[in-house]
């Protein structure tokens, strides 16, 4: 029997329902403002810009560059028997204030990671918990 | 607009002892330190009639609790926060009239803030057991913590300025310099390291080494501010706040933009701005200043912001050494979070050191008349919260 995963996952709140569905179906969304266009990441019940509610959870086609790195050599209980492990800030370049979302690399160097280095979503299902979290890998 | 002037003081400090393990509770080493900052004010318990909690639990029926604790009778104030904008805000509300004699309060015992803790209570938890579930967006879905978050500020750092890593390792070096001049520092007895040495300790978090991290150990502090008319007749010299501010913004190590670090400034910047202003002080009539410093980019942030030097330039400025003792701008003399103590939620022993310098009791580590001083805590996401005071003797 393989270990069950012991690291901290999402509780899936109702209101985002349409993300983490959304990454089931290896989509990323980021919820956008049809009334000012914002975009708005970590997501809030109202647009940061002009508070409107009017907002959908935008497809996006997943890829961004690195903002800022480090690679882990100690990690925080689930964690730590996977260092080193590279944790990422990722820009998406969509809007004026461009959205930064953190995750951990998979199938990377980490001796090659750069910042400005380009990268796109990977999906991990976790098995037995119903819920997919995501990553991030080199866009080659 | 200027800060109401001379109306209220910092009339009692106290530093518990700091360790690694302590004997009490959380609720025992802040009373420990209440009564010390009463007797070093030369107060009582029922003097006080405001309370600034510092504790991790802060909520409201918590405070209640310390109301019942000091006396058991009405008080008249009570907040939460960092200690820079606390003592701000007590000082604020002394002036106007609603309170007199406010005290700040922390105690922390064997709640560790880094991966250890989370270790002991993985190894202690059962083989078997499902996954934690936590709100949507949280970092340690992520395996990130705090070394890891002030790691990946320090990589944008190094890459945004082309700032060296040596320099910014100079800063642990400074703190631990100052930590030899302070008997009550957990380093201070381990003597004087070298940048060689910061870069050969363990890599915690790239780029982040083991010296350049906080250390996490328990202890508790308090802080009483007082109007003018119970300051008169303590024990000391009055040490006034002179100005303050506050700044607020982002949420707790969840969003982020791309102008993360951005000449315009954040937080920090509008409570410096806010502070300096209500004092009628300028950043050259600072003689020494306590600065939260739980890594060397927050240092090289922390003066930047604050408008010592410019953005971009804060690696060079502790490479030059005006932080040390002798230097220019001598800050956290006391050997700060890296060298002296980080005790949890420590921000209130820069204010116990910058009022210790006022006074002139800092012994081996005094800076010569040091009349003018200011306090910068910052914390809950990298430069969210911040809080400013400027105090200042007669
Ligand atoms: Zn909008």
């Amino acid at each position: 029997m393989t270990q069950p995963y012991n690291k901290p996952l999402p509780q899936r709140s109702p209101e985002n329902e349409p993300f983490w569905a959304g990454l089931e179906n290896r989509e990323f969304r980021i919820p956008k403002c049809n009334d000012c266009g914002h975009w708005n990441w970590v997501p809030y019940p109202a647009c940061r810009n002009c508070l409107s509610t009017d907002q959908d959870w935008a497809l996006t086609d997943g890829k961004g560059k690195i903002f800022s790195y480090t690679v882990v050599h100690r990690g925080p209980g689930g964690f730590r028997d996977d260092v080193p492990y590279v944790l990422a800030m990722v820009e998406f370049p969509v809007g004026a204030r461009t959205p930064i979302v953190l995750g951990t690399m998979v199938d990377v160097d980490p001796d090659a990671v750069h910042t400005g280095m380009p990268v796109k979503v990977v999906y991990e299902d976790i098995e037995g918990e119903g819920v997919t979290i995501w990553h991030f890998a080199p866009d080659a | 607009m200027s800060f109401p002037q001379r109306k209220a003081a910092i009339v009692g400090v106290y530093n518990t002892k700091q360790a690694k393990m302590l004997e009490g509770t959380p609720w025992t080493l802040a009373l420990e330190a209440i009564q010390g900052a009463l007797d070093d004010a030369g107060l009582k318990h029922s003097d006080i009639d405001g309370l600034s909690s510092m504790m991790y639990d802060a909520s409201l029926t918590a405070q209640q609790m310390w109301v019942e604790q000091l006396g058991g009778r009405p008080m008249t104030y009570t907040s939460h926060g960092i200690a820079g904008a606390l003592v701000t805000k007590a000082a604020a509300t002394i002036a106007a009239g609603l309170t007199n004699v406010v005290c700040i309060y922390f105690g922390n015992a064997g709640m560790r803030a880094g991966p250890s803790k989370q270790r002991a209570a993985a190894e202690a938890a059962p083989v078997i057991r499902k996954a934690p579930r936590v709100p949507d967006w949280d970092f340690n879905i992520h395996g990130a913590y705090m070394s890891a978050w002030y790691a990946l500020w320090t990589r944008r750092y190094m890459d945004q300025f082309n700032a060296p890593y040596e320099n910014l390792a100079e800063y642990p070096v400074i703190a631990r310099y100052h930590a030899t001049l302070n008997p009550a520092s957990l380093m201070g007895e381990r003597g004087e390291i070298t940048v060689q040495d910061v870069i050969d300790s363990p890599m915690i978090s790239s780029p982040l080494h083991r010296l350049d991290c906080s250390l996490d150990n328990d202890g508790g502090y308090a802080i009483l501010v007082a109007s003018a008319e119970v300051a008169k007749n303590c024990r000391k010299d009055p040490v006034w706040v002179l100005g303050g501010g506050e700044g607020i913004y982002t949420d707790f190590y969840m969003s982020f933009t791309d102008d993360w670090i951005n000449d315009n400034g954040q937080s920090v910047r509008r409570a410096s701005d806010i502070a300096f202003a209500g004092a009628g002080v300028t950043r050259d009539d600072i003689d020494v200043t306590g600065m939260y410093d739980c890594f060397p980019v927050t240092m090289a942030r922390n003066i930047e912001e604050m408008g010592f030097c410019k953005v971009g330039e804060g690696h060079e400025y502790i490479k030059e050494g005006h932080l040390k003792l002798g230097g220019k701008l001598p800050t956290n003399t006391d050997g700060g979070l890296l060298s002296h103590s980080h005790c949890g939620n420590p921000s209130g022993m820069h204010v116990v050191e910058v009022v210790k310098q006022l006074r002139g009791e800092c012994d081996a580590r005094q800076v010569k008349d040091a009349k003018i001083g200011a306090v910068l805590s910052q914390g809950y996401a990298v430069h969210g919260v911040a809080g400013v005071a400027i105090l200042g003797k007669d």
